[in-house]
């Protein structure tokens, strides 16, 4: 255990060649180190967009989260799959103030409802109470900010009494070992939590985001689990096999061609993947699939992976299976968030 | 008999109208190999999808439709193309569900009809009437296959009159399906006492969405309308609708102004009964009146779009106001130009132009670019084309504050480099004026603010960041020599073209005013590949504006001479003034002293090759007589002056004394006053060229 947890781990080194062929250059090509300088005309410090994804981690440590975030919160964080956004610094907002921010969403969706398209009269007949909660233990620095959960439970127009609330959606803002640099350059009244997951209907996460906005002066983007990181987690995840044993690896490519063309690779049983084997691993597979399939998986890109300790979609899409690789899991999103703001 | 309009339809300006006429056509008209038909309909459907139908073509196509006038194939078919594009009249859906009870038309049908109904609900322009049908309505409910749909209708009619007026008692023996105990459940709500069933409390879901066919098009065309959608729909509703994985683009919508009401509660109530919201401020007196107590919206995007905000925003020096409007700004940016991805976000310009224009209308009117879209553009010029949005990119580009020496090659020289060499002549002269507009906000924001401290310059008013001035003329001597070493290199893949080389010299007209105009003591003196093209250009303008510009380095260089004791503050090093000595001497022996290629003049090409060339005299092939650009003049020159005392054409007479002096005045009067400047000040001793032939 102990090794597994002093050990640096590097990007996996094959997908470079694979993002200078992918569309989104853009992505990878947008963050470049020389902007800090010219950003510092707010008076920040340089290092506030001098960010680009970390070549190296350390692997997987393991957290005993549990022990310190209440066990209800921690269930609900990790049986859901969340689908990931990030968020704009929030402006004015004040972890003392959750219990009149739940007031105010709860009228807000109900405003919502009432101007809403026919078509979803389902609300209609239902009322929703919204919950604003601290989920204390999670943060890793004193520069991270305390994450907030929030819930939405419906309630029947005719239900009785003793019928339990039925949580219909649910959301957090989180941020993990967020860059220090970054979260000390902002402002007193900015507080950052720039990785927003939600899970429920999308008309309800549209109303939720759009009251943050409102509330907040912030911004929800989709956040796509790049390449790289999709690689990355895959790395962290499977570097745990001494805890839980990787019952399966299941990666999805999706290659350029037509008729478009899936790949999925599944490795079940005992197999060892160690961290240093990722890159190599990789770099086999691609080999085999070329020997044998004529398919040069780094044309594609790879759209998923799961294991056993959870899973990540490209479109934003992620589940952790285990709380303890929470932290890891959420440290390198909350990375990846923050490199999508825009300043 | 086939169809009675006009054959010469076309598919212009506003064929909608005819089409329409066309078609309350009289029953039985055949449909199977009728092309009139189908070719309205087509027409109909295009319109439909990319900007929805008027409320009065709405009331035709579905008269049409529901009429059955040419069958049943043809009434699903206009069902399913009655996209609103602002609202539906009642009295043409009161009409059609009257049509529903005539019996012809096929279950299926009259299910899709119901469905477009809820679909379009909220866009139906007043429900009263169709409440006043409520009874008719609800006799459908009988119907096994309608009844969902019928139940889904009634319940959004639902009001506690119509409640009493219908019998409930049809309704029980149907079973309990959830549309119909949504349905009871409500009445049950307005009614207790006439509903006996007992409600289940735990109702699954009893509708579901019917809005499958038109949905994506109602969306399409309502983002396209803007708005011009009526207030029955309220924008509000329609960005609650968005599919967050079919994303629409929404995020280059300016938010709305409204004040900071949710926050009222946390602040103290003292202060917030005197502060005003910049929503209620509609003139500049008002804004002056309540400028100590102006409260900023709840969303700093929203300023955008009101210039009284920006002023309010141009004066209030508050950071995180500024970088609220920053953070939303960039994102906007980012997500339509950086993150759009595989989403090919880029193609939808007709929303990012004006919004961009906007943009830069207001860096504009702020007098400078904001960090964030500073920020995009470094990221953006790595992936840009060159040719999206062009215009409005170039314009944002040269709103950039002076950026640090060290970092001025990686973020802007790099990229720009690439998308020069590789874009047509346009793109060249296009960012030629760019970095034209970038030095000079640059300059303006040194001949501002240098004059409040010597050495150190505040370079944006709203932030604190402060440059050295050495460091401030390393940037823009960086700058110099990069469009000096684009223009040099374009120039020669251009073939000097003198569009291009007219934008290099408007540069190069900046460039040599630096002192002069803007008080920065620099001097950087074109490189050889953009002195000798401007020299040799066959246009007489590009050689004249080469003239004005080694004029006024003249006067500047002259000025150091009298000054020498500035010399180590000016970046001037014996080189520089070597280099325009050089020059001078150069454009005085080419133009005047008809002493092209002698040894000391830089241009050595061997005397046999000269000769080889067989070019008479080709030593006084660039003095003004003889130089391409000026040949016409001189010409000109000889026909009108030089033949009263000659019969033969001898251009070479012109470099006489007198008719010197004469052309030079003939040149002098088309407009040259590049020239004449250049020739007050750098041959003002000898007069006349030195005639060698």
């Amino acid at each position: 255990m102990e090794r597994h947890q002093n050990r640096e781990t590097r990007t996996p080194r094959n997908n470079v060649v694979v993002h200078r062929r992918r569309k989104s250059k853009s992505y990878r090509l947008s963050y470049r180190s020389g902007l800090g300088a010219a950003d510092s005309r707010l008076g920040w410090s340089p290092a506030l967009t001098a960010r680009r994804l970390n070549t190296s981690r350390k692997a997987a440590g393991i957290s005993n989260i549990a022990e310190r975030v209440d066990p209800g919160q921690l269930a609900l964080l990790v049986k859901t799959e969340w689908q990931l956004s990030y968020v704009t610094p929030l402006h004015q907002f004040r972890h003392t103030q959750l219990k009149s921010y739940a007031r105010q969403l709860s009228a807000f969706i109900a405003a919502g409802k009432q101007q809403g398209l026919a078509v979803e009269v389902e609300g209609l007949q239902t009322t929703f109470r919204v919950s604003f909660s601290l989920v204390q233990g999670m943060t890793q620095s004193d520069e991270d900010a305390e994450s907030v959960l929030v819930q939405i439970h419906s309630k029947r127009l005719f239900a009785r009494q003793d019928e339990p609330q039925k949580p219909v959606w649910s959301g957090w803002l989180t941020c993990i070992n967020g860059n220090p640099d970054y979260l000390r350059a902002l402002p007193k009244d900015f507080v950052c939590l720039p990785l927003f997951g939600c899970s429920g209907a999308d008309g309800l996460s549209a109303l939720v985001k759009s009251w943050f906005q409102q509330s907040f002066d912030c911004c929800f983007g989709l956040l796509e689990i790049s390449h790289t990181s999709l690689q990355w987690l895959m790395a962290l995840w499977t570097n745990c096999h001494a805890e839980s044993g990787i019952q399966h690896l299941k990666m999805i490519w999706t290659l350029p061609a037509a008729p478009p063309l899936q790949v999925t690779y599944t490795e079940a049983g005992e197999n060892y993947i160690d961290i240093e084997e990722v890159t190599s691993f990789m770099q086999g597979l691609k080999s085999h699939f070329y020997r044998h399939f004529r398919l040069d998986l780094s044309a594609g890109s790879l759209n998923q992976v799961s294991t056993a300790l959870g899973s990540a979609k490209y479109s934003g899409r992620m589940k952790i299976s285990n709380s303890r690789y929470m932290i890891t899991t959420l440290t390198l999103l909350t990375e990846c968030a923050l490199l999508k703001m825009p300043i | 008999t086939i169809c009675p309009n006009p054959p010469h339809m076309k598919i212009t300006a506003k064929p909608f109208v005819s089409v329409l006429v066309f078609f309350p056509l009289e029953a039985g008209t055949p449909v199977n190999g009728n092309d009139e038909v189908e070719r309205n309909m087509v027409l109909v459907e295009k319109l439909a999808y990319s900007k929805g139908l008027s409320p009065e073509a709405i009331s035709i196509m579905l008269e049409f439709a529901m009429s059955l006038r040419m069958g049943t194939s043809l009434c699903a078919r206009v069902l399913k193309c009655l996209i609103p594009a602002t609202l539906v009249p009642q009295e043409a859906v009161v009409r059609a569900v009257v049509w529903l009870s005539v019996g012809k038309i096929p279950v299926s049908t009259q299910i899709l009809f119901i469905k477009w109904v809820l679909t379009v609900f909220d866009m139906i322009d007043a429900k009263d009437q169709l409440r006043a049908v409520y009874g008719f309505i609800f006799n459908f409910v009988t119907e096994e296959n309608l009844c969902p749909f019928i139940c889904h209708l009634l319940y959004l009619l639902t009001r506690k009159e119509s409640v009493v007026s219908c019998s409930m008692l049809i309704l029980f023996p149907q079973g309990r399906q959830p549309f119909l105990l949504s349905l009871l459940s409500l009445y049950k709500v307005f009614c207790p006492e006439m509903v006996m069933l007992s409600i289940p409390s735990r109702i699954k879901s009893g509708f579901r969405n019917h809005n499958m066919p038109w949905k994506s098009a109602l969306i399409a065309v309502q983002k396209g309308a803007g708005p011009h959608v009526a207030a029955g729909i309220s924008p509000a509703s329609t960005t609650i609708k968005t599919n967050p994985r079919k994303r629409k683009r929404c995020h280059l919508e300016l938010p709305v102004m409204t004040s900071v009401v949710s926050k009222e509660a946390q602040t103290e109530p003292s202060s917030c009964g005197k502060v005003v919201p910049l929503v209620q401020l509609h003139s500049f007196a008002q804004l002056l009146e309540n400028m100590h107590r102006i409260e900023l919206p709840a969303q700093m995007g929203s300023l955008l779009g009101s210039s009284l905000a920006l002023q309010y925003l141009d004066c209030v020096q508050d950071e995180s106001a500024l970088l609220r409007l920053n953070f939303w700004l960039g994102y906007a940016l980012h997500e339509e130009f950086l993150f759009c991805g595989d989403r090919g976000a880029s193609q939808n310009s007709q929303e990012a132009l004006p919004f961009l224009d906007r943009l830069l209308s207001t860096q504009h009117f702020l007098q400078e670019g904001f960090s964030c879209s500073e920020a995009f553009l470094y990221k953006f010029l790595n992936v840009w084309d060159g040719s999206l949005l062009r215009p409005q990119i170039l314009g944002l580009l040269s709103n950039i504050p002076v950026v640090p020496s060290a970092q001025i090659r990686q973020l802007l020289f790099e990229p720009l480099m690439q998308l020069f060499f590789t874009s047509s002549l346009f793109f060249k002269c296009g960012l030629m004026e760019c970095l034209n507009n970038m030095l000079l906000k640059w300059l303006t924001w040194h001949s501002v603010y240098a004059l409040e401290d010597d050495l150190d310059i505040s370079l944006n008013s709203h932030t604190s960041i402060n440059m050295t001035l050495s460091g401030f003329k390393d940037s823009v001597m960086e700058l110099v020599d990069f469009v000096g070493r684009l223009a040099s290199l374009g120039l020669q893949l251009e073939g000097c073209h003198s569009l291009l080389l007219s934008f290099v010299l408007d540069f190069y007209e900046t460039v040599c005013d630096m002192f002069m105009k803007y008080g920065l003591p620099l001097v950087v003196m074109p490189p050889p590949g953009v002195f000798y093209p401007a020299l040799f250009a066959t246009d007489p303008v590009s050689v004249d504006r080469l003239a004005y510009i080694m004029h006024r380095w003249g006067l500047f260089t002259s000025c150091f001479d009298n000054a020498a004791m500035h010399v180590q503050a000016f970046h001037i090093s014996r080189q520089m003034v070597r280099e325009f000595n050089h020059y001078i001497i150069v454009m005085v022996n080419c133009l005047w002293n008809s002493k092209m290629f002698q040894l000391d003049m830089g241009l050595s090409l061997g005397e046999d090759l000269l000769l080889k060339s067989k070019v008479p005299q080709y030593w006084a092939s660039f003095d003004l007589v003889h130089h391409p650009a000026f040949m016409s003049y001189a010409v000109d020159f000889h026909h009108r002056v030089m033949l009263a005392w000659r019969k033969d054409m001898d251009l070479n007479s012109i470099k006489d004394s007198k008719p010197w002096s004469w052309y030079l005045e003939f040149l002098v009067s088309q407009g040259y006053d590049g020239l004449k400047q250049f020739v007050q000040s750098n041959i003002g001793r000898q007069q006349l060229p030195a005639d060698e032939g």
